[in-house]
């Protein structure tokens, strides 16, 4: 199978060639990148189609042989001094690879050939340093997202119903990258204000229906501006009522009354009640009240319990596919609902979740993806990367007295030798920085090369950067099961920034901090907390 | 401009000579104006002192007739006044041209040639006329509306598409088409609701007028609640538009509803809209909603409920050729097989083909899994996916490892079925060191000397990790978590490490058994 390389100035295309013997050994581990490279430059052509990886072939019209080097990369001498550095598990293709050729294996090949020129320090327009990483562009980034809030052309009118959503990732990149977002504030209150619904909640905009996306959109985006104004234009009451509306006697919520139920409804829910500080308890109004089902948080857990597959993973509902996507969702409910050393190992298979979310990475491109034979996407690195600082929380806190969680709990030193962390930072940041960074004058962040920046991915790829290049802390307060549903656990958590000598950035591309459950910068979450909590009952 | 006075004192002060064409209306104007006042400009251009007596006395009177000073004076003197005024052929001054202002496409009318302007005039004239008359189809409607009660009103045929030419025309007259529900005489009786942006809004989309002006009238029907055919119709045409608007396919499920419009209808019609939008997901539960509605109204009839089976699976078949890993096609999959009990052979049979044309589509795995595992025919109902159900059926089980293996000998590598066996063993209670053998053949770790290592999937390793664990054989189970982490599965080194510290903590084993039941 040959994959024509797309970049301008290519001449050659890269040759994937399968493993014959499915006994062969794989290449040493010790065989770096530029080792490869040298022996595709210095051998017979034909000892070449006898190595397993990928060997270069020449498009008729080439003429200039295997210019791997200068055909069309860049600077050589930048591009050895770089590749030297950069370890061969990013620049070389799986040892182990099946003869099979599917659908699936045919995309999966194509993504790593298409990632591997900028994994490599291989790409035109990009800069590397001694790692072979480039910088995070923030002088294209920042205008991208400033833009992305500015009136949109016509076409936009497919995101007529998601608006809020460019009001919180715009907002969430920006301040991941160092700008004030309290520029926006009034601009914020007067563009939400006719998008909240009497009846509680908001809507994807002005006399749409109200649904939890758009609202949990608009109440974080409040909150990250905060100030009084902004805070307190939130219809709290309106919102208990609808969010009773849309609870199910199943334990589920619902997006919208009538709408779908999935595990983002369970996040989003429970990320209002909580940041707003509504009452617990279930209106007698609403349609799923019964004496054994009182308040907007019974059966919750139990529901989401039910999300996770036999694979580990967790599904957007029972029954359905293990996807990244609604990992986060679940674990960051869960954090919600209580001290996560206590509530995930209760409700979840830790060791098979953990299982399935590290399988979710892939080398060489680094990144992860959302689901079992999918391709890596940057919007992963939020959505499976921001996973780990949850688990690791409930795997490292002091022992819980519960003796089942403390069988697979793992003392501090232990993942301090793990470089502190459960799955390849390094990996991660790799390919964020390397491959989903639009090089163009465009800017912002994406999916992977071949697809454009949008601010979903651009926000979703910054956290999952913030994430990768940060510790968390669940600072934990007494004996987790007797705290039950303390509601106050997401709000104890606190971050270091993680050093390390081999540190693959540089200092000016580290990113501010998120908070890992709500996604909004550190701090905003506890001010809103803070003061909805002085508020009277209403 | 104005061409030289005669010189001759007694002659009549001539008006200055209109040109015969005038470049635009508002020089035929001017010239008129000033044609209106011939002593005027003489004296503009000779000067007050250089006026010849009568031509000064003529210059009094027309500035009285200008200023309309005579109209004070006394009846005898005014006709005095006049007399003169006649004798003297000073013609009656005319105001002066009035600012024309702009037309639609904001030129200024001044601008037009006089046959322009002549036509100009004529179609708003025209224009008038039909807007009266269309006033008046208006008054008429409303007025029978209100007697009717807000019941629909009878109008002829006729009436209505004479009336709606009559507005595509005054579209056509007016320069700017008319909006299509502006125009369409039986949305009449709504006034649509413009959107409420916000002061300075963020990320505000400039909306084509026709997006905007239906959202105006979906907005207005939603605040009076209106579930008629007309609303069907609107909201078909913003989903053309914008497929991903939930308001509009929710208020579009409660229009069927309320009319009871047939759901065979509307599923095609959604077919049509998935096929188009593949990525858009509210026309799942949509269908949803309406497979909810239908259900009940042909449980009791086998034929009907296998027809529907039948024209499902072909519909989901052709999403599936576009895209076989569909999330929102699955999910209402699994849907279906729970509300039409669809857990048979047909239904595996189905996946096989998916999983016989890409063996690591995991979708098709996943819902095999559930298809197999969740069958209310010999399932605990509500068992967790990741818990032991005894009343799993041992042939089931072996079936299931039968079917996953062959497909692990096509592409060890594929992590799909390596993760299905484990799914199965878990479900049937079984050891993970029941299939030690099978997952053997993928992995032969080196001999002491370091020789004869041959490892054709990373899956098997860590199977056989757990196996060696459960068994344990902890210096296997580390050498094989060691071969993962420095060579075979390099990425998760971190993983392996802690899989190696739990094996040191002698947890390994009991982790395994850890189930969602056992910790509760
Ligand atoms: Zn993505």
């Amino acid at each position: 199978m040959t994959f024509p390389i797309k970049e301008k100035g290519h001449r050659h295309r890269v040759v994937f060639k399968r493993r014959r013997m499915p006994g062969t050994n794989p290449p040493s581990s010790s065989a770096s990148a530029s080792s490869t490279l040298d022996r595709a430059l210095s051998s017979d052509p034909q000892d070449l189609h006898q190595q397993p990886g990928f060997v270069i072939e020449e498009l008729p019209s080439g003429d200039e042989g295997l210019d791997f080097l200068s055909g069309g990369l860049g600077h050589p001498v930048a591009m050895a001094t770089s590749a030297a550095m950069i370890p061969d598990l990013f620049t070389t293709p799986p040892c182990i690879r099946d003869p099979l050729n599917t659908g699936t294996s045919q995309l999966q090949d194509e993504t790593i050939q298409e990632c591997l020129p900028y994994l490599s320090g291989a790409e035109y327009g990009l800069e590397y340093n001694a790692q072979g990483v480039p910088h995070l562009d923030r002088k294209r980034h920042i205008p991208f997202l400033h833009k992305s809030l500015r009136n949109l052309p016509a076409p936009y009118v497919v995101a007529d119903a998601s608006r809020p959503w460019m009001f919180y990732w715009a907002l969430t990149g920006l301040y991941a990258m160092g700008e004030d977002i309290t520029q926006y504030r009034d601009r914020l209150i007067s563009t939400v204000r006719p998008i909240q619904n009497a009846t509680g909640g908001f809507g994807g905009g002005n006399g749409q229906m109200s649904h939890l996306a758009p609202t949990y959109a608009i109440t974080l985006s409040l909150a990250m501006v905060g100030g009084e104004e902004a805070l307190d234009l939130i219809d709290r009451k309106a919102m208990w009522k609808w969010l009773g509306a849309l609870k199910q006697s199943n334990g589920a919520f619902q997006m919208s009354i009538g709408g779908e139920e999935d595990v983002r409804g369970a996040y989003c829910a429970v990320v209002l009640i909580s940041i707003l500080g509504l009452p617990l308890e279930l209106s007698p109004e609403s349609p799923s009240w019964s004496p054994e089902h009182t308040t907007l948080l019974s059966g919750l857990p139990e529901w989401v319990a039910k999300c996770q597959t036999f694979e580990g993973g967790i599904s957007g509902k029972p029954d359905a596919e293990s996807h990244g996507a609604y990992a986060f969702c679940a674990l960051a409910c869960l954090c919600i609902l209580g001290d996560p050393r206590a509530i995930i190992p209760k409700y979840l298979d830790v060791p098979r979740l953990i299982s399935w979310l590290s399988a979710r990475q892939y080398a060489p491109e680094g990144g992860f993806a959302g689901r079992t034979n999918k391709l890596v996407d940057g919007c992963y690195s939020h959505w499976v990367g921001g996973c780990w600082p949850l688990l690791e929380a409930c795997l490292e806190g002091p022992s819980p007295s519960h003796s089942s969680s403390e069988s697979y709990s793992i003392k501090k030193p232990a993942l301090e030798a793990l470089g502190r962390s459960l799955y390849s930072r390094e990996g991660l940041i790799r390919y964020i920085l390397c491959c989903c960074q639009d090089e163009t004058k465009r800017g912002g962040l994406r999916d992977k090369p071949s697809h454009n920046s949008d601010s979903y991915h651009t926000c979703y790829v910054l956290a999952g950067l913030s994430s990768a290049q940060h510790k968390w802390h669940f600072n934990a307060t007494g004996n987790p099961m007797e705290a039950g549903l303390t509601r106050s656990s997401a709000y104890q958590w606190t971050s270091e920034k993680v050093v390390e000598d081999s540190q693959i950035y540089d200092e000016e591309d580290r990113v501010r901090t998120l908070h890992p459950v709500f996604v909004i910068p550190e701090g905003a979450a506890e001010e809103a907390r803070a003061h909805f909590s002085s508020k009277e009952a209403f | 401009m104005a061409p030289k006075a005669p010189k001759a004192p007694k002659a009549q002060p001539k008006a200055p000579d209109p040109p015969e064409e005038y470049p635009t209306i508002s020089a035929k104007l001017q010239a008129e104006y000033l044609a209106s006042r011939p002593y005027q400009v003489l004296k503009d251009t000779k000067g007050l002192s250089n006026l010849s007596a009568s031509e000064k006395a003529a210059y009094a009177n027309y500035r009285f007739l200008e200023t309309g000073v005579w109209k004070t004076w006394g009846a005898a003197q005014q006709k005095e006044f006049l007399k003169t005024v006649e004798t003297q052929k000073i013609p009656t001054p005319l105001p002066l041209p009035r600012d024309l202002g702009r037309d639609n496409k904001g030129r200024e009318i001044a601008s037009y040639t006089p046959e322009g302007f002549a036509q100009f005039r004529k179609k708003e004239r025209q224009l008038s006329g039909l807007r009266r008359e269309s006033a008046r189809f208006r008054e008429r409607r409303e007025k029978a509306r209100r007697k009717q009660k807000g019941r629909g009103i009878e109008d002829s045929e006729g009436e209505i598409e004479d009336e709606r030419n009559r507005r595509k025309f005054i579209g056509v007259l007016q320069g700017k088409k008319m909006g299509i529900y502006e125009g369409d005489p039986r949305w009449d009786d709504v006034v649509p609701i413009p959107q409420d942006d916000g002061e300075g809004a963020l990320a505000a989309i400039a909306y084509s007028d026709e997006y905007a002006e239906a959202m105006g009238y979906l907005r207005a029907v939603m605040a009076a609640k209106e579930h008629s055919p007309r609303v069907l119709d609107l909201t078909e045409h913003i989903i053309s538009m914008n497929a991903a608007h939930y308001t509009v396919w929710l208020y579009r499920a409660s229009t069927l509803f309320a009319l009871e419009y047939p759901i065979d209808k509307e599923l095609s019609w959604v077919n049509e809209v998935a096929l188009e939008n593949q990525k858009n997901y509210q026309i799942w539960h949509h269908r949803q909603l309406l497979i909810d509605t239908l259900y009940p109204t042909i449980s009791s009839d086998p034929t009907a409920i296998h027809a529907l089976e039948t024209s499902e699976r072909d519909f989901m078949t052709q999403m599936f050729d576009q895209d076989a890993k569909n999330y929102h096609v699955w999910s209402y999959r699994q849907y279906l097989v729970r509300k039409l009990n669809l857990f048979n052979t047909t239904e595996l049979q189905s996946i096989e083909v998916l999983l016989r044309s890409d063996v690591r589509n995991n979708s098709a795995w996943s819902h095999r899994f559930f298809v197999v595992f969740s069958d209310p025919a010999y399932c605990t109902p509500g068992s967790a996916a990741t818990a032991h159900d005894p009343r799993i059926p041992a042939d089931i089980a072996d079936r299931e490892i039968g079917f996953a293996k062959a497909a692990t000998f096509e592409a060890p590598q594929n992590q799909s079925p390596w993760n299905y066996i484990r799914g199965v063993l878990r479900k049937a209670g079984r050891e993970l060191a029941s299939l030690e053998a099978f997952a053997e053949e993928f992995v032969k770790l080196p001999s002491e000397s370091g020789e004869g290592e041959d490892v054709r999937s990373s899956h098997a390793l860590d199977f056989l990790a757990d196996v060696w664990a459960e068994k344990d054989e902890t210096a296997k189970a580390d050498t094989a978590l060691r071969l993962l982490g420095d060579k075979y599965d390099r990425i998760r080194r971190n993983y392996w490490e802690w899989r190696r510290g739990l094996l040191d903590a002698g947890v390994e084993g009991k982790m395994k058994g850890l189930s969602v039941e056992d910790v509760s």
